[in-house]
């Protein structure tokens, strides 16, 4: 099972986003990785993130990977899970911060 | 990247506090690593899962890029508690705070992966012109 960690800010994704944007890294955990992923979804209170010290409106995407991953399989993977969010919410690339682990050692 | 996550017990951290402890933690990070404050995040949550409390009650955990000494690691540490202890009145034994690497190849951000350490100039200077043509 791929873990997968989404932190969103509160009422930034709708309901129906988020089931689309689940189904999509579905998609993308079991095309990559073999595994659908276990979601776990933090929603940040409002008045309670901040990016740049102001008000945040930045979600943090963290996948883990079923294998210990180079470099060059790697970097594509990254720009691949951010535009899941990028396409599903408007969201710009700069909101959007994708993290793709390697299992524990 | 850099995340840093505040995690408190319900109230030990007052509301008009979180955006203080925010701008300290950006602060003191950009401070000690010479990083843009961009991506800087700092989430607040109360009784959160992560990172457990223990017998804490403020853990502040930052996930920062793989790289920095073990002396800017200190110093964001004694810097980021000291500002705790300030906005909360909590004793320094009611606090902890730690960080952990990740490595900048695992990251995206402003559709880049983070650079590694020794490569921030250009790296930047690929992130301003990008802002630029956006402007």
């Amino acid at each position: 099972m791929t873990a997968c960690m989404c932190v969103v800010q509160e009422g930034q994704i709708s309901a129906e986003s988020e089931a689309a944007l689940r189904g999509d890294m579905t998609v993308f955990a079991n095309q990559h990785f073999g595994y659908p992923p276990q979601f776990n979804w933090v929603v940040v209170a409002k008045g309670n993130g901040f990016t740049a010290a102001k008000p945040s409106n930045s979600v943090i995407i963290s996948m883990r990977a079923d294998r210990s991953l180079p470099l060059s399989e790697r970097e594509p993977l990254l720009p691949e899970l951010g535009d899941i969010w990028i396409n599903r919410t408007g969201l710009t690339g700069n909101e959007v911060v994708t993290v793709i682990t390697d299992p524990p050692a | 990247m850099p995340l840093y996550i505040c995690n408190a017990k319900a109230g030990a951290v007052p509301e008009e506090a979180k955006a203080k402890i925010a701008d300290d933690v950006t602060r003191i990070h950009c401070e000690v690593t010479d990083a843009p404050p961009t991506h800087v995040h700092v989430f607040h949550f109360a009784d959160g899962p992560m990172p457990p409390l223990g017998d804490k009650s403020v853990m502040l955990y930052g996930q920062i890029r793989h790289g920095r000494t073990d002396a800017q690691k200190a110093d964001t540490v004694a810097q980021m508690t000291a500002s705790v202890i300030e906005h909360t009145g909590l004793s320094q034994d009611a606090i902890h705070v730690f960080t952990t690497d990740t490595p900048a190849s695992w990251v995206m951000e402003g559709g880049d992966v983070l650079p590694e350490p020794g490569e921030e100039e250009e790296w930047l200077a690929r992130q301003n012109a990008k802002m630029s043509q956006k402007a």
